[in-house]
């Protein structure tokens, strides 16, 4: 019922980027499937942060580490069957890969890719469940993609990491999924 | 025994007094220093830990006895590298901790090098977020977190900011809308979807950082642009030559902006390591 419900709403609120995005009424549902899948990880992490003691807003470098610490132990136990394509599915890596390649049509594309190209990443692991590197630059999205890419809960960032689109957490740091070739 | 205790104690007093007063003499001040004027200083990409990094938090320092600035906003990248307790020891609380002792505040946004987790940092100010707005007398100022724009934050701003009657409107982040650097550049995406609100909600001066160098930008659609992104770095003859968006730039030493704001003018000049005055002026507020 929920994503029926996030499903008519894409529908509903989406219609004019949809249409600018050359969205069909199947690939909307299956970028439903795919906020789906979203949330049903944002539930999971949200369970295995409520276990652990909560991080003030005026906290101290060492209760960071500590809470970051277990929030990623926790999200790592529970998802240690976790795969690349538990949320970038065939189907939404293709229509995901297409929403990019309007988006980068042209001098937009030439810019986010010289961005995407000359961070510093050399080393990141391209693994789910394991954490991106904090010693490495993170590179700045592009807020027109952003705007385009189906939203993501605020616990959740698009990441590019190379040529791949990923799917980091936040607070934990860990890549929680990604597809390739996400770079036209 | 007592004589020769007064005369020593009074050369010593007397040596205090003129290294003092010389200090003080060497450290040139153009701005007003007006009465209830809003005192501050922006900085950016501050987060190395280096030795330069220390030397110029050492003038920020000094300077605060001829401008007692309040506060001191931080365009971004507050920690290369790690961010384990340690560095944030090594790469800001050090440095800047004789400054904090004198009551000053750091109010941070997120570069490309910073984890979101900085905005949960007691020092940083943030109140657990990666965006926020606070007010200093007439003046509201906005970080923003550049890195990740999306229509949740974008939503925000306009909110905020079209609901905001204050007098000034200052935003701050890292990603430079406008920019001569060989480096980066203007990050065109972030001024595309920004400066329309910025314009139409009457923001008076964007500070940016990302590129290691200070730029004054010439004023574009009425919004005066400063990048001051060499707190901690430095991208030495990185401003690209004869830019047409160039009013001023200094690539050549790190450098901090000390900033006054009263009634309808905002004053600035730029410092570097070793004290000299690289840029100054005023920006009249805009017409609303």
């Amino acid at each position: 019922m929920k994503y029926l419900a996030i499903f008519a709403a894409i529908i509903f609120t989406g219609s004019f980027a949809a249409a600018q995005l050359n969205l069909t009424e199947d690939d909307l549902k299956i970028l439903a499937d795919f906020e789906m899948r979203v949330d049903r990880y944002t539930e999971m992490r949200e369970i295995v942060r409520r276990q652990i003691p909560t991080l003030p807003k005026d906290a101290t470098p060492e209760q960071i580490l500590v809470n970051k610490t277990h929030l990623r132990d926790g999200v790592q136990k529970a998802r240690v069957n976790a795969r690349q394509g538990d949320l970038f599915t065939q189907s939404a890596t293709a229509v995901i890969r297409s929403i990019i390649k309007q988006e980068f049509k042209g001098f937009k594309g030439n810019e986010i890719r010289k961005t995407v190209l000359e961070a510093d990443q050399k080393g990141v692991p391209l693994l789910v469940n394991v954490p991106y590197p904090e010693t490495k630059e993170l590179v700045e999205m592009s807020p027109a993609l952003l705007f385009a890419l189906p939203q993501l809960p605020k616990q959740l960032r698009y990441r590019y990491i190379g040529r791949s689109l990923a799917i980091l957490d936040r607070d934990n740091g860990l890549i929680i999924d990604f597809m390739k070739d996400a770079l036209p | 025994m007592k004589t020769n205790c007064i005369i020593r104690c009074s050369f010593l007093a007397i040596l205090f007094i003129s290294t003092t007063a010389f200090a003080q003499d060497s450290l040139n001040l153009t701005l007003p220093m007006a009465k209830d004027s809003v005192k501050f200083l922006a900085i950016g990409d501050t987060g190395s830990g280096s030795k330069e990094q220390y030397q110029l938090a050492k003038v920020m320092l000094d300077y605060r006895t001829v401008f007692p600035y309040e506060f001191v906003i931080m365009v971004g990248d507050n920690m290369y590298g790690g961010e384990k307790p340690a560095d944030f020891k090594k790469k800001f609380e050090d440095a800047y901790r004789p400054i904090m002792d004198q009551k000053v505040s750091f109010y941070a946004s997120l570069g490309n090098h910073d984890q979101s987790n900085q905005r949960m940092y007691d020092l940083f100010n943030m109140n657990g977020e990666e965006y926020y707005r606070f007010k200093k007398g007439d003046v509201a100022f906005y970080a923003l977190n550049s890195n990740y724009m999306d229509k949740r934050q974008i939503k925000w701003v306009q909110d905020q900011m079209s609901g905001d009657g204050s007098k000034w409107k200052i935003a701050f982040f890292h990603h430079p809308p406008y920019s001569s650097g060989a480096a980066h550049g203007s990050s065109d995406g972030v001024r595309k979807v920004v400066e329309p609100i910025f314009i139409k909600n009457g923001v008076d001066v964007v500070f940016a950082g990302h590129e290691h160098f200070y730029e004054r930008i010439k004023p574009q659609n009425g919004i005066q642009y400063f990048i001051t992104g060499a707190g901690g770095k430095l991208r030495d003859g990185n401003v690209k030559a004869n830019s047409p968006l160039t009013e001023v730039a200094y690539d050549k030493d790190l450098s901090f902006m000390l900033v006054e704001i009263s009634k309808d003018m905002m004053y600035f000049q730029v410092i570097t390591r070793t004290g000299k005055t690289v840029d100054s002026g005023s920006v009249p507020r805009r017409e609303r």
